[in-house]
């Protein structure tokens, strides 16, 4: 492994607008703050009207037997990234990027967004110059052209030109054309070539393609399944493994085997799902999973005044994020280990301003190069949450907040519901005007206000373990002169300190099940139903018998009966 | 919902309607609700427009707006000491030039269901109400994740949509125009991310950046040839996509007919795309909240002028938004500054806001060849999420309606409304008529009034 690794911005366009992480302290009140402080064991706060686990009630989900049953289907429109790998899949490198209207995600994950976002005029608008940005670039290009074409076209009517409309059309619409479409894109081009020339005729056809709704939404016809269940056809599968573990469109692998009839039963889909996880396209999908499930796009907007953080500079939050990203690859591509580490590991990566605001020594960082770093036992840092990125997305620009760093714990991590607060609450903290306190005595003081104890009792105990670490994550002993009091706990647990609380957390078992709920709703794009439960217990056995390698993870979602079969005439 | 009225319906509207569970209540048999009447009043060059302007997180609080609030000591800078025409206070100061009517005492007054839970949060409650006239929709209202939709289209693409706004024979090149100043966001789904809707989970993203908006509007006019290239593409996805609806659920079918809907908008421009008036320049993009905002008004101001669209939403800040104005020395989002009880924090930056609209509304100050100005012909609602900030009050909700709308619109009123009769809505209902849309009615969910602000309209 090299020790060195070179800094490069994720893959893809950086989003216009990631939430800031300047979440205020009491827009964290504003989503929970009544009822008692007993947690359901399995509730993930997030949920449709459609499931009794919508975050209505803070009492304990009855361990009651549950019949299986699939979800819905979902129909998604191609995410941004997708789009792109699809252009590359068809075009290859060095395209045009037009800008695309961008992807929203309600409840972290774009795909839940492509499911249920419409597209704007604007965005439709964006389709279209992009399709005429990109057709034109290729077929301005006599080299490209051809060899996309593969061959030279005298006239509309060459017979080659049927020959790569159907050939092409399917790594587009990622299914067999009709007889009837093929007919129909000949005859746009036949009418373009008219006014126009056979190369602008082949142009327009291509590009016509690209803004099809074929093409651009994931639909669903389905087949019979089992037990009056709906499944997905052996194309639907393809497109479904290829957009879940690639985030790219099916290889041409996948449509020879859908062109079969495969990918229709578990053994046949751990085939293709097994290869899969090993190509390099898994492991660029891998981070965009985990920049969404750990809400890394927030750190894009985070301000912090120089004076007060002289450390922190425009590009550190996104050197934060690369060691997220260094940290997650790390684990489950060169080590293959367990990804429970990822929140209980002494490995940072760090270039020289990370290193600097870590206090570490780290030879070789650059501003632009990262360099593994083992944090000895008296830096106090272990795990996910005591690294830059956790610390600085969950902070305001003044003070930390041990609200919004409990919450992210409890959601995020745990999948446990914060209640929402009763409709005409007092959210008011003293300003800090008044006599000086720590933030610590504030937020127990308003504690004692009966409407708002039932979250805080729930989000701020865990936030304040990582009151050692100020609002971009450096290290403090003192805060305003007052000794630093980071003693807090989880769900009745305590514990000292963030380093005490690590190991505990990586080897909680909800830790484990959140994050294969977490990923079973980015694979499937929308929050689980009820009767799903019993097939994420099965994925968390499966994972737990691969000893929590996210590989065989990916493997077992993506080979579960809730990722292959529906349920029919449901919608979300 | 109201059943007095008498508006005709889209197809997507019914197709929604349908999707909802048969929601919409017609008074009127289908079909002949669905045949648009002719527009009868247009005159060409004197057809008013319809804005949006909002900001967020409110206004300062003082004891009008109740509660604790009440006892904090803050002077009221916003509401005018008499009704009609008022002298401005420190906060309207800046919107004097513009003669801009408001009204006080307004407030959301729609049922809040008790299930799902949180739907009374004045953040969701009450930019509902500002925006559409209605309650957040309870089927997919998560408090928790912050994750809400509306049960219908804002105000502005009601208007859009309205058959005595646009000639339904002859449509503008764009039916509204989405425009966003400020980049902080509370979330990147949801309201928090826009503020115009058609519908159900269905927003118009706003577009960002002026140069962008610039080459939307005004970019490359095209030669007779690619403009016919460029429709028989479309034409060919079209009739590709004509067999699809039938694969789809409700929700879906929607979402493609939305879809299909736009590309043949888009086909539209295609066939008639002679720019009848003098191109603006590019603008050079800016993070200055008010440049910006001034970039954007020209290029909204030029859109009108030159009939590219007669609607538009503007939104300066995002809902909760953490925008950090330190240019006015706040160290903090402006969200938590709110919340942290700064009170002379989020004067400064309500006032700031006021200055922004302000600059906005000069770019319409334009004088045209008749003699009035861009402003006199339309009519730019204002309004925010809540009353104001730190406790999420959504009494006091705030209003302000500029412009002329040819003559229809009175100027420089204040309006104090109250008691039993201070459903928001009125402001809504104020801005149909003074477009001269017919409406008797706006409002749902318990907001449902008849009452236009007094002294308003002309």
């Amino acid at each position: 492994m090299p020790n060195t690794l070179h800094f490069k911005p994720p893959r893809g366009k950086r989003r216009r607008s990631g939430a800031l992480l300047i979440l205020s302290f009491l827009a964290a009140l504003a989503s929970g703050c009544q009822g008692d402080v007993t947690l359901p064991e399995n509730n993930a706060g997030a949920n449709t009207a459609s499931s009794s686990n919508n975050g209505t009630s803070t009492t304990p989900v009855k361990e009651e037997a549950i019949e299986p049953a699939p979800g819905p289907a979902v129909v998604m429109r191609l995410t941004e990234a997708q789009y792109r790998n699809a252009m590359e899949d068809l075009f290859g490198t060095g395209l045009p990027s037009v800008a695309l209207e961008p992807d929203t995600n309600p409840y972290l994950f774009f795909s839940i967004g492509a499911a249920t976002t419409s597209v704007t005029s604007h965005g439709v608008e964006q389709y279209l110059d992009s399709a005429l940005a990109i057709t034109a670039r290729v077929f301005d290009d006599p080299t490209r052209r051809e060899q996309l074409l593969g061959c030279a076209p005298e006239s509309i009517e060459d017979p080659c030109v049927q020959v790569f409309i159907t050939r092409f059309g399917q790594r587009v619409f990622r299914r067999p054309l009709s007889q009837e479409q093929i007919t129909r894109w000949h005859d746009l081009g036949k009418e373009i070539a008219a006014i126009s020339d056979v190369n602008t005729a082949l142009e327009s056809i291509v590009g016509a393609m690209l803004q099809s709704p074929r093409f651009l939404y994931r639909r669903i016809e389905g087949t019979q399944g089992p037990q009056g269940n709906r499944q997905y056809t052996s194309y639907e599968m393809a497109e479904r493994l290829a957009f879940f573990l690639w985030n790219a469109p099916p290889d041409q692998v996948l449509l020879d085997a859908a062109a079969n009839g495969e990918l229709q039963d578990r053994a046949s889909i751990l085939t293709h799902a097994q290869r899969m996880v090993e190509d390099p396209k898994a492991r660029a999908a891998t981070q965009d999973f985990f920049a969404q499930y750990l809400d890394l796009e927030r750190l894009e907007h985070v301000e912090r005044d120089p004076a007060r953080y002289p450390g922190f500079t425009p590009g550190t939050s996104a050197a934060m994020e690369m060691e997220v990203r260094l940290l997650v690859d790390d684990i489950i591509f060169r080590r293959e280990g367990d990804i429970r580490t990822l929140f209980s590991s002494r490995r940072g990566y760090v270039n020289s301003e990370l290193a600097a605001l870590y206090g570490v020594d780290a030879p070789g960082a650059s501003l632009v190069s990262f360099v593994p770093v083992e944090f000895s036992p008296e830096s106090k840092r272990a795990g996910l949450l005591t690294l830059g990125a956790f610390l600085t997305m969950n902070a305001h620009p003044t003070e930390t907040s041990p609200t919004l760093r409990g919450k992210y714990v409890l959601e995020r991590l745990l999948c446990q519901t914060v209640p929402p607060p009763p409709d005409d609450i007092d959210l008011n903290l003293d300003p800090s005007d008044t006599e000086p306190k720590t933030l610590r005595e504030r937020l127990i003081e308003h504690r004692e206000n009966p409407a708002c104890i039932g979250c805080h009792m729930l989000t701020d105990p865990p936030g304040f373990l990582f009151e050692h670490f100020d609002s971009v994550g450096v290290y403090r002993e003192q805060v305003d002169g007052i000794a630093v009091d980071a003693s807090g706990a989880l769900l009745g647990a305590n514990f000292a300190n963030a380093t005490e609380f690590a190991p505990a957390l990586s080897s909680d078992p909800r830790l484990s099940h959140c994050m294969v709920r977490q990923l079973y709703r980015h694979a499937q794009g929308r929050l689980e139903e009820n009767g799903e439960e019993p097939m994420l217990d099965a994925i968390d056995l499966e994972f737990a018998a691969s000893g929590y390698s996210f590989k065989d993870l990916l493997v077992a979602v993506a080979a579960s009966e809730g990722f292959r079969t529906y349920q029919p005439g449901a919608t979300p | 919902m109201s059943t007095f009225k008498r508006r005709p319906l889209s197809r997507r509207t019914f197709l929604r309607g349908a999707a909802a569970g048969g929601a919409i209540a017609m008074g009127l048999p289908l079909l002949e609700a669905m045949l648009s009447p002719k527009h009868a009043n247009a005159q060409a060059g004197q057809l008013p427009f319809f804005g949006v302007f909002y900001w967020a997180n409110g206004l300062p609080w003082t004891d009008k707006h109740g509660g604790e609030q009440a006892t904090a000591g803050h002077p009221d800078h916003w509401t005018p000491a008499e009704d009609g025409t008022y002298t401005p206070t420190p906060l309207l100061e800046p919107l004097a030039p513009f003669g801009v009517n408001v009204a006080t005492g307004l407030r959301p007054v729609t049922e809040i269901p008790a299930m799902p839970p949180g739907q009374g949060d004045g953040h969701m409650r009450g930019f509902m109400v500002a925006l559409t006239g209605d309650r957040p929709r309870g089927e997919d209202f998560n408090h928790s994740a912050h994750y809400l939709t509306s049960r219908r289209e804002s105000i502005d693409q009601y208007i859009a949509n309205h058959p005595r706004f646009y000639d339904p024979a002859a449509p503008p090149r764009y039916r509204s125009i989405e425009v966003g100043v400020s980049d902080a966001r509370f979330h990147t789904y949801g309201h928090w991310n826009a503020i115009s809707y058609n519908g159900p989970g269905s927003l118009n993203l706003p577009t960002m950046k002026p140069s962008a908006l610039y080459d939307r509007l005004f970019g490359v006019s095209l030669g007779v040839e690619e403009n016919q290239r460029r429709k028989l593409m479309l034409d060919a996805v079209l009739a590709d996509a004509a067999d699809l609806e039938k694969q789809l659920g409700a929700t879906d079918r929607i979402r493609l007919e939305e879809h299909l809907d736009h590309m043949r908008a888009i086909e539209r421009r295609f066939e008639a795309s002679t720019m009848t008036c003098a191109q603006p320049d590019r603008p050079v993009n800016s993070d200055d909240l008010t440049e910006k905002t001034r970039l954007m008004g020209q290029l909204l101001a030029t859109a009108i002028n030159c009939g590219l669209t007669r609607v538009f939403s503007f939104m300066l800040t995002s809902p909760a938004s953490t925008h950090v104005f330190n240019n006015l020395g706040v160290p903090d989002g402006m969200h938590k500054t709110c919340h942290d009880g700064h009170w002379q924090r989020v004067y400064d930056i309500t006032r700031y806001q006021m200055q922004a609209f302000a600059t906005f509304l000069e770019t319409f100050q334009t004088t045209l060849p008749d003699g009035e100005t861009l402003l006199d012909k339309g009519v730019i609602l204002g309004l925010s999420e809540y009353g104001e900030g730190w406790k999420h009050s959504t009494n006091e909700l705030p209003a302000l309606l500029a412009g002329g709308a040819n003559g229809k619109l009175a100027r420089g009123v204040h309006a104090r409304a109250g008691g039993d009769n201070a459903s928001y809505s009125r402001v809504h209902l104020t801005a149909l008529q003074a477009l001269g849309l017919g409406d008797e009615s706006f409002g749902w969910s318990g907001g449902e009034t008849r009452d236009v602000l007094p002294g308003f309209l002309r």
